[in-house]
């Protein structure tokens, strides 16, 4: 579902950000990217999501090779990938039903679905019964959480988070990634970004690490 | 921060299925465009301050150039209401006998270039002048007839480019029997040269500040794309493609240009209103020989749509060009 091949980026002649990177995930795969800040897991979930072109490789998500696709092309394909962020990127003069409602609009579903569809996946994060609220009335995992609905409202096949824990403390890291394990089980490849090597291990899913743009171990933790 | 998250065991997240649709049906452009439609009503809203300054600039800017025209308009209908402007007035000196006068009149109307002669004598002059001035009294202390003789002359047609009336005149003036020769197309044409320059002007004028109202919605569009760079970029990132970003500007654009039209049809409106009734009186003691107009319903609603015209490309303008610049790719 998402592979690497001899890809590379280079953002400057004295930095690259990633040196030969060499992986796959199949279709329903969950997977870590860890390593140290600045080692390349945001760069790397930017080509994922065509945020970012590679400088040379390949990069092949959801059966479509990047490199073969047309600038005009590109929204359509950013559709099929779920994207969370560590800062959530709400849009704070929305409520939360609109701002999950955000990715089916600009998909064209019709609009009775939609307000099914918000629902189901506000359910899925626990806070059906908020969508009218303001994101500023939630606490800053309920905002997270937000943003998780809004990720996966239009089902897409990929969803990637880069450091969806990193504000928040243990507990909620825990049951946020859990959330991320249950969007696996119902068969959406998951690739995670996060430098909480503890939480990571306890998951129990495979480990991609990086380290100064290279991929240096991909092990599953026993 | 406590709440724990609600896990749910069943899958409630259904088959996974990209859509594969690469254009969306009609219905859900249709419904895209309510939805910019409705929402760039409420971002105006959101600023009321803003948008009514905004919306001040733009209507004068609107209102100037049509009250212009409108000026313009009425000043042409007024040259064009003096239809026997064409004929040369000849007044003989006073004291000239009938007969001459009358051997005159065969003369000019042997000529060529005349087509008809109408005499009036001294006496049905002073009957004209007492039945439609209405100085009959006045007239009756009067023991003598103080008016000349009056030949008034029809000239041909005058052929394109040219004006052989005028050099008709001329000679007229230079004959022992004539006092004074009275030409009105000679104002006439001085009127209409100096409409067709005002014409020009209001025209110049009006594409001057119709660019300005372009530059207004495209610098106001301009700052709330700037306004709203995360947001865009959030939708980008979402897999909205430029039409989408782009939609609820253009039509911010669009009501700009809409509701300035209205405001300036109102301005014109007031200002019409407040010269009625000068106006009015002007007209009477002219005999309402000729009418003032304000602006016709088609020329109204073509305003409306010339603005909201206005105001959509301005915005389209800006927004092209920031919101490319602003593709995260």
């Amino acid at each position: 579902m998402i592979r690497f091949e001899h890809v590379s980026k280079r953002y400057s002649a004295s930095h690259d950000a990633l040196v030969e990177m060499n992986f796959e995930l199949g279709a329903g795969e969950m997977a870590f990217i860890t390593g140290h800040s600045g080692a390349g897991k945001s760069t790397l979930l930017k080509l994922v999501a065509l945020l970012e072109r590679p400088t040379r490789g390949q990069v092949i998500v959801n059966g479509q090779n990047h490199a073969q696709l047309k600038r005009r092309r590109v929204p359509q394909a950013r559709r099929g990938i779920g994207m969370v962020f560590q800062d959530h990127r709400l849009l704070m003069d929305r409520s939360v039903f609109d701002n999950v409602a955000l990715p089916l609009l600009i998909a064209g579903t019709p609009r009775e679905e939609i307000g099914k569809r918000v629902r189901a996946s506000l359910d899925k994060v626990g806070l059906l019964g908020r969508e009218q609220e303001p994101p500023a009335n939630l606490s800053s995992g309920e905002q997270q959480r937000v943003g998780i609905a809004r990720a996966i409202v239009a089902k897409p096949p990929v969803l990637i988070a880069d450091e969806p824990t990193g504000n928040l403390d243990p507990q909620l890291s825990a049951e946020i990634m859990t959330l991320f394990g249950e969007f696996q089980q119902v068969g959406t490849t998951v690739l995670i970004a996060s430098h909480d090597l503890p939480l990571v291990k306890r998951m129990g899913k495979r480990v991609l690490v990086l380290d100064h743009g290279k991929l240096i171990d991909d092990f599953r933790p026993a | 921060m406590n709440r724990r998250v609600v896990i749910k065991t069943e899958s409630s997240v259904a088959a996974i299925k990209p859509a594969k649709k690469s254009r969306l049906p009609v219905r859900a452009w249709r419904e895209q465009h309510l939805y910019s439609f409705f929402s760039s009503l409420g971002r105006l809203a959101a600023r009321p301050w803003a948008t009514t300054l905004t919306l001040a600039v733009l209507s004068l800017a609107l209102a100037f150039p049509l009250l212009f025209w409108l000026l313009l308009d009425n000043a042409h209908g007024l040259s064009g209401t003096v239809d026997d402007a064409r004929s040369i007035s000849i007044f003989l000196k006073p004291g000239t006998d009938a007969e001459a006068v009358k051997a005159l009149a065969e003369r000019l109307r042997a000529r060529a270039d005349v087509t008809n002669v109408v005499v009036k004598s001294p006496e049905q002059g002073l009957e004209e002048f007492r039945s439609q001035s209405g100085f009959a009294d006045a007239l009756k202390v009067l023991h003598y007839n103080p008016l000349p003789a009056l030949l008034i002359v029809n000239p041909r047609a005058a052929s394109a480019g040219s004006d052989p009336a005028s050099a008709m005149v001329d000679e007229f003036r230079r004959d022992p029997a004539v006092d004074l020769v009275q030409y009105d197309a000679l104002w006439r044409q001085r009127l209409n040269a100096i409409l067709l320059l005002a014409q020009r002007g209001a025209g110049v004028l009006a594409v001057l500040l119709a660019l300005a109202a372009l530059l207004v919605v495209g610098n106001t569009v301009r700052l709330d794309i700037q306004g709203r760079a995360d947001e865009i970029a959030v939708m980008q990132m979402l897999g909205a493609d430029n039409g989408f970003v782009r939609r609820p500007f253009l039509y911010i654009g669009f009501w700009y240009g809409a509701f300035a039209g209205v405001a300036s049809l109102i301005l014109i409106g007031i200002v019409e209103w407040a010269l009625a009734a000068p106006l009015a009186s002007l007209m009477s003691s002219y005999d309402h020989r000729f009418d003032v107009h304000g602006l016709s319903l088609p020329a109204m609603a073509l305003v409306l749509a010339a603005s909201a015209a206005l105001g959509w490309l301005g915005a389209w303008i800006a927004a092209s060009r920031h919101i490319a610049l602003g593709q995260p790719t």
